[in-house]
């Protein structure tokens, strides 16, 4: 409360400062609705994973509507339009593995998809292993200094 | 009866069919008292209402004027634009218009220049596009000087204004926050100054990052900032927001900002404060 009454701003951009100079692999996993600043500000990670049916956006599909169409209504349309799912992400090179949801037997499901990520987990930590904490960091600071393309004019 | 007291006054017949000459383009209207400036008084006075000291939002050329010593800015040879990711049918045609209507290239200038003889690096945003917000543009432009700023060994000044991150570039322009932080980290290292201005309105992405990582962080008197608006945060919490809530006034009181500086003495301080990052090395 006293958080919010004083904004988060500077304690996302100071989160996102700390994370991008850590020295050990940090993993971020989005797990169901990742959105806004709140979101990035636990993702500078050396891999960035989601669930298959999680979403990871800039804004709710509601306030997306709301600022680019001044209309709060259309999120239907504008989750369409703000390719928000792992599969469209993966695409965009945001994001770096997709974790499988099996479908059926709910128990079952979260079963399959804790060892799947155990496993990747393990596979990035092991491949990190052999790198120096600067490379680490360097890693980190690549996959970021490059997200977005752009048109030379 | 009250209702007629609160009939809507009849323009009297004197002023009823007189409309006045206004030249177009001439004067200005105050957001804050309302009263109608004359643009070349409002130029003179550094774009504040002389009437009630009300600060005005400046296009990129006039800052510039302001802050660097004549002549010596060079811009970065650098031109780019977005491959409008989520393939938006008006968005690129929105750009076009813009680049037009301000003559600007996109929603923030960088280059070097110079402070009283002190070179620097400097990026100023404009509120005239898109509302300053960041797209990848924006995003590789500031990442861009910073790594200038590295290279070069200068002290980095960013002045920002902006409603935050471009909803048209969704999740890619998220993500500049991310590369614009991630570049400071590299400032940091290599114990460069960097001095963040922020002017009305600074929002959203840009205050949740490098707004916000300036080593000194500078605003200008009534300056509105923070990242979520005041509507959004209100209706959340479901509480009034105090008084003077988001304005640099409060942001100072509450340790965000180190100073408050009017617009007449920023390359005064600035300048300043260049010289005695120099005389601590």
């Amino acid at each position: 409360m006293e958080q919010k009454k004083e904004d988060s701003g500077e304690a996302i951009a100071k989160s996102m400062f700390e994370m991008a100079r850590l020295k050990v692999p940090i993993i971020s996993i989005v797990i169901g609705e990742g959105s806004s600043g709140g979101a990035l500000a636990i993702a500078i990670a050396n891999k960035v994973f989601m669930l298959e049916n999680s979403i990871y956006s800039i804004l709710s599909p509601e306030g997306f509507s709301s600022i680019l169409w001044k209309d709060s209504s259309k999120t239907k349309e504008a989750a369409e339009k703000m390719k928000l799912t792992a599969k469209d992400l993966y695409e965009l090179n945001v994001i770096d593995k997709i974790i499988k949801e099996p479908n059926g037997d709910e128990e079952e499901s979260f079963r399959k998809i804790s060892q799947n990520l155990k496993k990747e987990i393990k596979s990035v930590i092991s491949e990190m292993n052999d790198n120096s904490l600067e490379e680490i960091v360097e890693d980190r600071y690549l996959k970021f200094r490059n997200m977005g393309d752009f048109i030379n004019i | 009866m009250i209702v007629d007291k609160m009939k809507k006054r009849e323009p009297s017949a004197k002023n009823k069919n007189v409309t006045i000459d206004i030249p177009v383009g001439k004067w200005a209207k105050c957001d804050n008292c309302k009263e109608i400036i004359y643009k070349d008084v409002l130029k003179e006075n550094l774009s504040i209402c002389p009437n009630c000291g009300h600060y005005f939002r400046m296009h990129i050329n006039k800052r510039l004027k302001l802050i660097i010593d004549d002549g010596t800015y060079k811009r970065f040879d650098i031109n780019i634009e977005t491959t409008n990711p989520l393939e938006l049918e008006e968005y690129p045609k929105k750009l076009k218009s813009l680049r037009e209507k301000t003559g600007l290239q996109e929603a923030v200038a960088c280059g070097t220049g110079k402070i009283k003889g002190e070179e620097i690096v400097i990026c100023i945003m404009d509120s005239g596009f898109l509302m300053g917000s960041m797209g990848v543009v924006v995003g590789e432009k500031i990442t861009y000087a910073i790594e200038q700023a590295i290279e070069k060994k200068l002290p980095l000044v960013i002045f920002s204004v902006s409603g935050g991150a471009r909803m048209q570039e969704g999740i890619i322009s998220l993500m500049q926050m991310a590369k614009t932080t991630a570049a400071l980290t590299k400032l940091d290292k290599a114990g460069l100054l960097y001095i963040s201005v922020l002017t009305d309105p600074t929002y959203g992405g840009v205050t949740a990052s490098f707004a916000s990582l300036g080593d000194i962080i500078l605003a200008e008197p009534g300056a509105m900032i923070g990242f979520a608006g005041q509507r959004v945060i209100s209706q959340t919490i479901g509480e009034t927001l105090p008084e003077g809530f988001q304005t640099s006034e409060f942001l100072l009181e509450h340790g965000f900002i180190d100073k408050i500086v009017e617009r007449k003495d920023l390359k005064d301080t600035i300048y300043k404060l260049i010289q005695f990052h120099k005389e601590g090395k």
